[in-house]
C-alpha cells in the first residue's frame, strides 16, 4: 500500500518554479529519502504535501485521501520536522509539548517524557534560553509525541551533534519497526544512505529518479586499481566497460562497469603485486544527477 | 479549544495592562470632574474663547461641559483613542504573529483547519475585549457614582461607554484583515498606530466641517454622543455600517488566510 502518492503536482510562485510534473510513491513501512541540492524543490514538495502551500496542478493523497480537502484528517497521524524550528519563545518546554498534545485526542505525557529522556531535553527551561540543538531536539519530540504513522523530516539533522544524530535514527529506526513510514529529505548523501531503502532524487523541481540504494549501487561502476611487478602495456585493460583508465608506471587504476567476472579474468592473466576494488559512495553517484547540464 | 485558550493566555498580559490603563484614565478624567464642575460658568467662558473649530474637533461642547455625560463625553474621545489602539493591536496581530515569530508551520501541522485557526484567534480576541469592556463600563459607572452621585442619566452613560466596544471591533476587524492582506508586517504596533492615528486625525476633521458622509469613513464618529444624550439611542445608519463593515472583514479575512500560501522562513 502507499501511504503517499503524488501525480504530476507542480507549484508555481508566480513565475518561478517551485516544482515540476513531481511524481512518486512511498510505501507503507519504508524510509524514503528524498535528495536533492538546496532549492531542488524538496521544501516545496514536502510543504505541499502538508497543505502548508497550495499546489499549482496535480494531486497527491496521503493515507489514500487527499492533502487538501481531507488536510486536518491526515495530519493527525503525521509528525513534522523542519529544517528550522521555532516556537513560541516565552513557553517553556513542557507547556508547548504539551500545547502541542492537545492537538491529538491522546494522553501524551507518557510518551514526552519517555522522549525527553532519549533526546536528554530538559523540559523545564523556557524556549527562549534553549540553544539551537535543544529546539531542534523540542523539534524531535514535538514530531514524535502522539506516534504518528507517517514522519516527514525536512533537513532534519541541522544543529545536532553527532552524538545526538545517531540517538536521532536509532528513535526513528525504532519508530520505522513499529510501523511508521518516513519520508527523509536531505542533502546530505550519506544519512539518506544509512537510513533509507528508496530514494527519489530531486534537481531543478523536477525528479531525476526514483530507486533503491542497493540498485542504485549495483547498476554502478566500480573503482580498481592495479599494482604489478612489472610495467604492463597501457592498452591491457582496455576491453568494454574500462572508463578512465591511467597508468602510472606499476600502477594501473580505472573505473569498471560491466559483467565482473570479464575483468576478473583479465587481472588472473597478469602478474600483479596488490589489487583495490572499491565501491564507490553514493556521494560520487549522485554527483552526476546534481551537476547540472551544460 | 486549545487554540482558543492558548491565545487567551498568550494575550493575558496585554489585556490585563490595557483594561487597567483604560482605568486608570476614566477615573482621572472623572475625578477632575467635581472641581470642574464648581467652576464651570468659569470654564464655559474660557472654553468660549477657543475658536470654533477647535473645540467641535476635540469634541469640547460648551452647552454640555458641564453635565457629567458632557464631560465624559469628551473624556471618551481620548479613552476611545485607546481603546482603538488596543483592539488594531490585537486585530493585526493575532493572525500575523504566528508568521512573524515563524510558528505558522508548528500551528498548519496540526490537525486543525485554517478556518479553526481563524475562528479560536478571532474568540480569543473577543473575550479579550470583552473583559476589558466589563471591567472598564463597571469602573466608568463607580466613579461616576463617587462624582455624582445617583444624580446622571445612567441610560446615555451606558450607551455611550458601550460605543467603545463597537469602535473596538471595527478596528479589531480592521486590523484583521490588514493582516491577512498584507502577511509580511514587520512591527504591529507601528502599522496600527498609524492606522488609527490617521483615521483619529479624518474624524477631528469630520467633526469640525460636520460632513456626514465623512463620519462614515472613521469609526472615531460612528456614536455621537449629542445624538446618543437625546434619543437614549444610536444612529441606525452607522450602526448598519459598522456592522456590515465588521462581517465584511472578517469574512474576507477567512476567505484569504484559508487560501493562502505559508511561505518557509
Amino acid at each position: 500500500m502507499n501511504v503517499i502518492e503524488i501525480k504530476n503536482l507542480t507549484k508555481m510562485y508566480g513565475k518561478v518554479r517551485g516544482i515540476e510534473d513531481v511524481s512518486f510513491n512511498v510505501e507503507e513501512g519504508e524510509i524514503f529519502g528524498f535528495i536533492g541540492p538546496n532549492g531542488a524543490g524538496k521544501s516545496t514538495t514536502i510543504r505541499t504535501l502538508l497543505s502548508l502551500i497550495y499546489p499549482t496542478s496535480g494531486r497527491a493523497t496521503i493515507f489514500g485521501k487527499d492533502i487538501i480537502t481531507a488536510a486536518p484528517e491526515i495530519k493527525k497521524d503525521i509528525g513534522y520536522l523542519p529544517s528550522e524550528v521555532f516556537y513560541y519563545d516565552n513557553m517553556k518546554v513542557m507547556d508547548l509539548l504539551k500545547y502541542s498534545a492537545s492537538f491529538y485526542k491522546k494522553d501524551c505525557t507518557k510518551r514526552i517524557k519517555e522522549l525527553a529522556d532519549i533526546m536528554e531535553l530538559d523540559l523545564t527551561k523556557k524556549i527562549d534560553d534553549l540553544s539551537l540543538g535543544n529546539k531542534k531536539k523540542v523539534g524531535i519530540v514535538q514530531g514524535l509525541l502522539h506516534e504518528p504513522k507517517l514522519i516527514i523530516l525536512d533537513e532534519p539533522t541541522s544543529g545536532l551533534d553527532p552524538l545526538m544524530q545517531q540517538k536521532f535514527f536509532d528513535l526513528l529506526e525504532i519508530e520505522n519497526k513499529k510501523g511508521a513510514t518516513i519520508l527523509f529529505s536531505s542533502h546530505i548523501l550519506s544519512e539518506v544512505q544509512r537510513l533509507c531503502d528508496r530514494v527519489a532524487i530531486i534537481k531543478d523541481g523536477r525528479i531525476v529518479t526514483v530507486e533503491k540504494i542497493s540498485t542504485l549501487k549495483e547498476n554502478t561502476y566500480k573503482k580498481f586499481k592495479v599494482e604489478t611487478n612489472s610495467v604492463i602495456d597501457k592498452n591491457f585493460f582496455n576491453i568494454d566497460g574500462v572508463n578512465q583508465l591511467e597508468q602510472d608506471g606499476g600502477s594501473v587504476s580505472f573505473l569498471f562497469r560491466g559483467n565482473i567476472n570479464s575483468i576478473m579474468k583479465k587481472i588472473a592473466e597478469i602478474e600483479i603485486a596488490n589489487l583495490w576494488v572499491e565501491e564507490p559512495d553514493l556521494e560520487e553517484i549522485f554527483m552526476h544527477y546534481y551537476e547540472k547540464e551544460e | 479549544m486549545n487554540i482558543f485558550l492558548h491565545e487567551l493566555k498568550a494575550y493575558r498580559k496585554s489585556t490585563i495592562i490595557w483594561t487597567l490603563s483604560l482605568v486608570a484614565m476614566v477615573v482621572l478624567f472623572l475625578s477632575m470632574f467635581p472641581s470642574f464642575s464648581k467652576d464651570a460658568e468659569e470654564f464655559k467662558k474660557l472654553l468660549e474663547g477657543f475658536p470654533v473649530e477647535l473645540r467641535k474637533a476635540i469634541g469640547l461642547s460648551v452647552d454640555s461641559i458641564a453635565t457629567l455625560i458632557g464631560f465624559f463625553s469628551y473624556a471618551f474621545l481620548y479613552l476611545k483613542l485607546a481603546g482603538a489602539i488596543q483592539a488594531m493591536n490585537l486585530g493585526t496581530s493575532i493572525l500575523s504573529k504566528e508568521t512573524r515569530e515563524k510558528t505558522a508551520d508548528f500551528l498548519l501541522t496540526k490537525p486543525v483547519t485554517r478556518t479553526q485557526v481563524v475562528t479560536s484567534k478571532l474568540l480569543a480576541a473577543l473575550v479579550s475585549l470583552v473583559i476589558t469592556n466589563i471591567v472598564f463600563i463597571t469602573a466608568t459607572f463607580v466613579m461616576a457614582s463617587i462624582v455624582e452621585g445617583n444624580d446622571f442619566n445612567k441610560e446615555a452613560l451606558l450607551l455611550i461607554v458601550i460605543s467603545l466596544f463597537f469602535i473596538q471591533l471595527m478596528f479589531m476587524a480592521l486590523g484583521i484583515i490588514i493582516s491577512v492582506i498584507f502577511p509580511r508586517i514587520k512591527s504591529v504596533i507601528s502599522v496600527s498606530l498609524g492606522t488609527v492615528f490617521g483615521f483619529f486625525m479624518l474624524g477631528m476633521i469630520s467633526s469640525t466641517t460636520e460632513d456626514e458622509a465623512l463620519r462614515y469613513l472613521t469609526p472615531f464618529n460612528y456614536f455621537d454622543s449629542t445624538y446618543i444624550t437625546q434619543h437614549s439611542s444610536y444612529e441606525t445608519s452607522f450602526i448598519i455600517a459598522g456592522v456590515i463593515f465588521i462581517i465584511a472583514a472578517v469574512s474576507a479575512s477567512y476567505y484569504f488566510y484559508a487560501k493562502k500560501d505559508v511561505h518557509s522562513v
